[in-house]
């Protein structure tokens, strides 16, 4: 049996994790090993970003029967909407070794970053729902063990909070899908957990399918946060290491709206357009929110926690306007923001290395001691922000159109609360960066080579894609138009 | 005389006839305890071979029907279920080498009534008559309430015994009484002629035979510690020596639930649904107290006990499905006891053998940095913590799917449901225990008379851990290697052979 590629970039960092804890290496070698993962999986996210056709369709397919008395497999491909989330993953996460490349001493730190790519990446590739599920879950266990280890705080507590709360969502999901499977099996007569198959269930009752609805909306809502299942957001992120904050803001959160489009628009398509409004509305909702939430926040990392979510919460609302600005923005605002917020993680990161932790009014004059350190922090801030000539304006700008095409209500108003972020992000950078004060930053230091480095490929792409947005945006356009077409039914305007 | 049909009966006779052997043996002071744990490994090892001769096969057969009537039967049901439970002691008594080494108060006699209650045990799943069926039930439990009491200076053992003792006979008398009920409605203890009867009776007055068959549930109930019979668990777990603790908890259950299955499957089949509420009623207390239980333990033992009880609550979630999905729920069970058994055995064990010297170490604090400084060992925990939690990548979570896509395929979907979020409430007691090993530091000094990774105690408890991550990933990568597949298409097959006339 031959191994496809897909499954290359699922368990090389697996297998690699698994050697590295049966070799008794110290955390040095294990770091460069893990480094070397990650860039192999970028080279193979490359090739399969360069043969990618541009169609709706779902490529790099692979199948394996696995557990075949419930008709369940092992089976792989990926559409444009995965494959940009697979280039974001595949670049974001060399990048942030190479900003962790002093922080961490210890190697179960690099081993459970393998781990967690390995998570995501199988998340990313399932298309059989109890697959997916696996990794779903699977993907929890690093993630537990990081903040754990090496988090800060009531970590121990945050640790098992996050872990029961998303745990739950997750279960509620599992028994949908087990309901999914099992209705398949009355209707056709044989078991499948296969999307394709699944698809075609035509025997559930509206009542059923509202509740399966509401338990796959569940376990992504809580992992992307949307409000009201945000509660979770604050302390972990605030006790995490920051590669653990980093994957969670920047990669694991993003997987909760791919799952949304990927499985929650072929399986309800109906219902999907029926609830859209509220999830709009649910998203701008949050995005003010969590706005609001964060310009009261003195922890720089608390304060950039609720940022993320305000963002989350208006890609949510780009996923359900129902046309293709909408989504694109989406998608377009996923990697935006996942560039940006993972970057400013990180630098923040870097800011408690030399610092400690500290809250915005302790900070003030880091600029003049770091000129590298602050001209990251300026793009990335930009692109959060949404500044004309990074990524962020063009994916908030298709956003705000999408809902505008939407409900202009609704469109006016996103176009008006895009500025919360404004608010608050300017004042951080002024008051934390820029103007001086009396504090001591004596022991700031600026970025590294290896930071400077790292950092480059983000501000590159986030700049690259401000100014030139269809080098993108063409991959990923036919599957959009399959998901609005074909599947939901709504035409494109 | 049909003398091949021995050939049927062999795993019974070399595990009944190896008994009275150590037991003869016993007096002899040549022999030594090391040689009695040896002879007690290759009995069971001779069972399962001869077990595994017939393994696979669909085949169902009344073995010497000149001298047993129709008591006994062997069928491919009969032979998994002996599997499951001739490797369940035979992995007792490997994990328990080290224990009954350290432990001097253990006698050669130990091992005499261990054959006896795996012989029990065994009869109990080849039973075909509600009376051969209570003989059975009866030898592996005396058997085992001398085992929990072997070490008699111990109170705690006492007590656990004695207690084990009076609530079990008087549950044993309830399946007596519910025998003669049913003997008294339809003149047959047999199983499968019973049925046939009640068929013929039905539409007339079968209250005697609901009364009987009421009675003998109580029994079962009591025994696999459901609501309201679930009080004698963790005391009983607690008291006893963990090797049997763990014998008990996870392989008792499997015969237990060999036996009833098939009384509920084939001959109380037309009135079942009659106590369809009383196990919801049931089902949902079992998982509610089992859960509150749980929580509260200071000590893992304990949790380990109380837990056991909430996966009796799964367990009851796919016996009432077994109306509207039989074979699916049917096979689930099995595989859930499977993977149970798997789970509970490695985590006993495993903290039996951390636990063997006479420091009693046995609280979740006690366990606080444990991974730091033994990482192989806390490794495995996790593992089996993660398994009994059913996550992912773990047997554990294949044998929940299997229960909750029954229960759904049956119609009981709120059940699923109820123990979707029992589980997820499980998650606290287990993930408590692992990060209490990995997220705090360990005080070196503490962990000086915690015995290495040698032996054939740690070497058994690491297969157990492959063998729940295997039953978790199951058969992809490898072809022809029995996996999760091979299993529940085993259960099935067992499963099948019930209904062959």
């Amino acid at each position: 049996m031959s191994i496809g590629i897909l499954s290359i970039i699922i368990f090389l960092p697996m297998v690699t994790a698994f050697l590295l804890m049966l070799i008794p290496l110290p955390s040095r070698p294990t770091r460069n090993v893990a480094f070397g993962v990650s860039l192999a999986i970028f080279a193979l996210a490359l090739y399969i970003y360069t043969h990618f056709e541009l169609t709706g369709a779902l490529q790099f397919k692979e199948f394996y029967p696995w557990i075949k008395s419930y008709g369940i497999s092992y089976s792989l491909g990926i559409d444009g909407f995965s494959l940009i989330i697979l280039m974001l993953i595949a670049t974001l996460i060399p990048s942030a070794y190479l900003l962790l490349w002093k922080n961490e001493r210890s190697k179960s730190y690099w081993i459970n970053m393998l781990f967690i790519q390995s998570g995501i990446s199988g998340t990313l590739f399932s298309l059989d729902l109890f697959l997916f599920y696996f990794f779903w879950e699977a993907m929890l266990l690093p993630v537990f063990m990081i903040i754990g280890l090496f988090g800060s705080g009531n970590r121990v507590f945050s640790t098992l909070k996050i872990t029961i709360y998303t745990i739950m969502g997750s279960l509620f999901m599992f028994v949908s899908i087990l309901y999914l499977g099992v209705a398949h099996y009355y209707e056709f007569g044989l078991w499948s957990f296969a999307l394709s198959d699944l698809v075609n269930i035509t025997s559930i009752a509206r009542d059923q399918k509202i509740l399966l609805f509401f338990g796959f909306m569940l376990a992504f809502a809580i992992k992307i946060p949307l409000f009201p299942f945000h509660s979770w957001l604050l302390q972990t992120y605030s006790n995490s290491p920051t590669g653990g904050v980093f994957l969670l803001s920047s990669i694991m959160a993003k997987l909760g709206v791919y799952a949304l489009v990927r499985f929650m628009i072929p399986l309800f398509p109906d219902l999907f357009v029926e609830f859209s409004l509220y999830f709009v509305a649910l998203g701008i909702f949050g995005l003010v929110y969590f706005g609001i939430a964060a310009i009261s926040q003195m922890n720089i990392k608390k304060m950039f926690a609720y940022s993320s979510a305000s963002h989350l919460g208006f890609i949510t609302a780009g996923v359900f306007a129902l046309n293709v600005q909408g989504m694109m923005g989406s998608a377009f605002l996923i990697v935006a923001h996942a560039i940006a917020t993972g970057g400013l993680f990180l630098l923040v990161g870097v800011m408690e290395r030399h610092l400690g932790i500290r809250s915005i009014s302790g900070l003030g004059g880091i600029a003049t001691k770091a000129p590298w350190f602050t001209l990251y922090f300026a793009i990335m801030l930009f692109c959060t922000v949404g500044i004309p000539g990074t990524n962020g304006f063009v994916a908030e700008l298709l956003i705000v159109l999408g809902i505008f095409h939407y409900n202009p209500y609704l469109g006016v108003l996103s176009a008006l609360t895009v500025l919360v972020a404004a608010s608050y992000m300017f004042w951080v950078f002024q008051k934390a960066i820029l103007v001086k004060s009396d504090n001591n930053v004596s022991h700031m230091k600026d970025l590294s080579r290896h930071e400077i480095v790292g950092l480059f490929p983000l501000a590159f792409l986030i700049l690259a894609m401000g100014v030139y947005p269809d080098l993108f945006l063409y991959k990923i356009e036919p599957t959009l138009q399959h998901y609005l077409l074909d599947i939901l039914h709504v035409g494109v305007h | 005389m049909q003398w091949v049909q021995l050939g049927y009966l062999l795993p019974l006779i070399i595990v009944g006839a190896g008994a009275i052997m150590l037991m003869l043996l016993s007096p002899l002071e040549k022999v030594s305890m090391e040689r009695f744990s040896l002879f007690t490994f290759l009995i069971l090892l001779s069972a399962l071979s001869a077990d595994f001769y017939y393994f696979g096969e669909l085949f169902t057969s009344f073995p010497m029907q000149e001298i047993f009537s129709k008591m006994l039967i062997v069928d491919s049901y009969s032979v998994y279920f002996d599997a499951i439970i001739l490797s369940g002691a035979l992995v007792t008594s490997l994990i328990g080498t080290h224990y009954f080494q350290e432990k001097r108060h253990f006698k050669k006699e130990f091992f005499s009534l261990f054959l006896f209650s795996v012989f029990g045990m065994m009869l109990l799943v080849h039973a075909n008559e509600l009376l051969t069926a209570f003989i059975a039930l009866e030898i592996a439990s005396l058997a085992l309430y001398v085992m929990i009491g072997f070490q008699k200076i111990h109170d705690k053992r006492v007590e656990a015994s004695y207690q084990y003792l009076v609530l079990g006979s008087i549950s044993g008398a309830f399946f007596l009484l519910g025998s003669a009920f049913i003997y008294a409605g339809l003149g047959t203890t047999i199983l499968g002629d019973m049925g046939k009867t009640l068929d013929a009776l039905m539409g007339k007055d079968v209250s005697l035979i609901i009364i009987g068959g009421t009675f003998v549930l109580v029994t079962f109930l009591f025994k696999i510690s459901a609501f309201p019979f679930q009080n004698w668990t963790i005391d009983v777990y607690d008291g006893s020596p963990l090797p049997v603790t763990a014998f008990m908890a996870a392989t008792f259950k499997v015969a237990i639930f060999g036996f009833v299955l098939r009384l509920m499957l084939i001959d109380l089949d037309p009135i079942r649904d009659i106590w369809d509420t009383l196990f919801i009623v049931v089902i949902l207390a079992t998982l509610l107290y089992g859960t509150f239980l749980a929580i509260i333990q200071e000590s893992l033992k304990r949790m380990l006990a109380a837990s056991s009880i909430v996966h009796t609550g799964y367990l009851l979630i796919a016996f009432v499905s077994i109306g509207y999905a039989g074979e699916s729920a049917s096979s689930s069970i099995i595989y859930y006891l499977v993977a149970y058994f798997l789970s509970a055995m490695g985590a006993f064990g495993l903290i039996s053998y951390i636990a063997a010297d006479e420091h009693i170490r046995v609280t979740y604090e006690d366990f606080r940095g444990f991974a730091h400084v033994h990482p192989y060992m806390a490794a495995m925990l996790s593992i089996f913590m993660l398994s009994l939690a059913g996550i992912p990548s773990t047997i554990g979570f294949v044998g929940k799917f299997y229960i909750f896509t029954g229960a759904i395929e049956a119609g009981y979907t709120f059940l699923a449901v109820c123990g979707i979020i029992a589980t997820f409430i499980s998650i606290y007691y287990y993930f408590k225990l692992i990060a209490l090993m990995y997220f705090y530091p360990a005080c070196e000094s503490e962990w000086d008379d915690v015995p290495s990774l040698r032996g054939i105690t740690p070497i058994t408890i690491g297969f157990i851990a492959i063998a729940v991550i295997w039953g978790g990933i199951g058969n992809t990568f490898i072809a022809y290697f029995p996996g999760v597949d091979f299993l529940i298409e085993s259960a099935r097959l067992s499963y099948m052979s019930l209904f062959i006339k």
